[in-house]
């Protein structure tokens, strides 16, 4: 059948951004991802999907070694950004960090003013020389955080002051502010009303351009309007994992299909 | 896919739109036997009643659109689920053509009963509109059934009522050219044969979409198309 998909839904890309092999993740006896192999292209914009407790948070910590801050839990396989192990002893998993940024389900600003919040990033990483090339920094984070405009007079204020939508976009900027790039995304708007929804999905779509983001979502609706390519995850297994057109309209595997058209939770 | 949905209504409203397109295939294969029937038989009140009829079907083809409308917006279907409903709103449109063709066969008969009958002709095509009543009724049983192996049988057995029209055609150019007087007749019963091929080919496409709504894919061979009188030079 031929390609029907919009223009702008292709993948501009099939450079590999994050590839996976063989990846394991236990929690102490708990074997809860089994040998996922994928590979995320940059500039995409790659959404997980699957029932609670599929592993596909774990598998996206994974990404940015959060895993670590957890005693029991212990992952094998291999992760290389870039071509880059991740889990390389040489690697600092705080520069790590600042290279693969990681927005949560819910918006949590430092308890401090709108810019600090922002600059306090590039200020520990010592990616500005002097005030002036700081406030240009945060500037533009909240700019590509879509939320300059409004707080622009009020950069004082505290970052917990604004509204839920408001404090996610920031976060957003927050993250972008260190120049990462990747972009992971943990229910970012799972908080969030549906406008701020949308303002978040087409933040989403114009980060792409320049970072390759991966997005845990349990709305499917989400994962089909922001992503290019899906997977889905199930009891730990990366199922099935393709073009989002695809994974939608005709999914190769039952476990998905059953999934997507709520047959199974 | 047998397994039901958590949410169960929403089975039931996928059930309902389905059940549409049963109701107007029903209505649609009694169309075409009374059509034919009716010219057959030189029988106007029977053509008025096919005439009547298709407001009925009309009706349903717009209950399909409105449903399938409610079931997109309100469940958002996707998978199986959203190719059943897309191959739901247009089934329907294809169901609702046969039936206006139907009609329009009711309508030429009733202008037929006043002229001179031709021997031969509408018990030929009465046959031909079996064929496709028969290939209509298996194509609803293939879609009921999620059959895209019958569908795609269905689908070649086009080529049958292609040939009988081709056959026909011959034939009304024959008659019209043996005596000019057999024109206005010929002329009406060559739109009755058109119409029905022209059903065969919606009874096609409605095997296409049970296709694409079973194995996800549109099938990528093409149809053999067996109608070639757009070519035929006449007389030669």
């Amino acid at each position: 059948m031929n390609d029907m998909r919009l223009l702008e839904r292709d993948v501009d890309t099939n450079d590999i951004k994050i590839a996976a092999r063989d990846v394991q993740v236990y929690y102490g006896d708990t074997h809860a991802i089994k040998d996922v192999n994928v590979d995320i292209a940059d500039n995409t914009v790659t959404a997980f999907i699957g029932p609670s407790g599929c592993g596909k948070t774990t598998f996206l910590r994974c990404m940015n070694r959060m895993n670590d801050t957890i005693d029991i839990a212990r992952v094998e396989g291999v992760i290389k950004i870039d071509d880059e192990d991740i889990y390389d002893k040489n690697v600092d998993p705080v520069q790590l960090r600042a290279k693969v940024g990681m927005v949560f389900q819910k918006p949590n600003p430092f308890p401090k003013s709108i810019y600090d919040n922002v600059a306090y990033g590039p200020k520990i990483h010592g990616l500005a020389k002097n005030k002036a090339e700081l406030d240009d920094i945060v500037e533009n984070a909240l700019r590509r955080g879509a939320i300059w405009d409004e707080v622009k007079d009020r950069l004082q204020e505290p970052g917990t002051g604004l509204s839920g939508g408001q404090q996610q976009r920031l976060c957003i900027a927050r993250a972008v502010a260190t120049e990462p790039e990747v972009l992971l995304m943990d229910e970012p708007c799972s908080a969030l009303d549906p406008i701020a929804t949308a303002q978040i999905e087409e933040l989403i779509d114009e980060l792409r351009q320049n970072y390759s983001v991966v997005i845990v979502t349990h709305s499917m609706q989400q994962a089909a309007r922001v992503s290019q390519k899906t997977a889905f995850f199930h009891l730990g297994n990366l199922v099935e994992y393709g073009s989002t057109g695809d994974i939608f309209t005709n999914p190769q595997d039952p476990r998905t299909e059953s999934y997507i058209t709520g047959r199974i939770g | 896919m047998n397994e039901r949905h958590i949410v169960s209504s929403f089975d039931r409203d996928l059930e309902a739109v389905q059940a549409l397109i049963v109701k107007m295939g029903g209505l649609v294969e009694q169309a075409i036997i009374d059509a034919a029937k009716s010219l057959e038989l030189r029988d106007e009140e029977l053509a008025e009643q096919v005439r009547r009829n298709d407001a009925r079907i009309d009706a349903l083809e717009e209950q399909a659109n409105e449903e399938v409308a409610r079931v997109i917006a309100l469940r958002a279907p996707m998978g199986t689920d959203l190719r059943v409903v897309l191959s739901v709103m247009k089934i329907s449109a294809n169901l609702e053509r046969i039936g206006d063709y139907a009609k329009n066969i009711a309508k030429r008969t009733s202008v037929l009963v006043q002229l001179q009958q031709i021997e031969g002709t509408s018990a030929a095509l009465r046959r031909m509109a079996k064929e496709v009543e028969t290939m209509l009724k298996d194509a609803l049983d293939a879609y009921i059934h999620s059959d895209a192996e019958l569908a795609q049988d269905i689908r070649m057995r086009d080529h049958d009522v292609d040939q009988m029209y081709n056959a026909l055609f011959r034939e009304f150019l024959t008659f019209m050219m043996e005596d000019p007087r057999n024109i206005t007749a010929c002329m009406h019963l060559h739109f009755i044969a058109k119409n029905i091929e022209r059903m065969g080919d919606h009874v096609t496409s409605i095997c296409e979409q049970v296709i694409y709504y079973v194995t996800g894919e549109a099938p990528e061979d093409a149809r053999p198309k067996g109608d070639k009188t757009a070519y035929d030079l006449t007389g030669a």
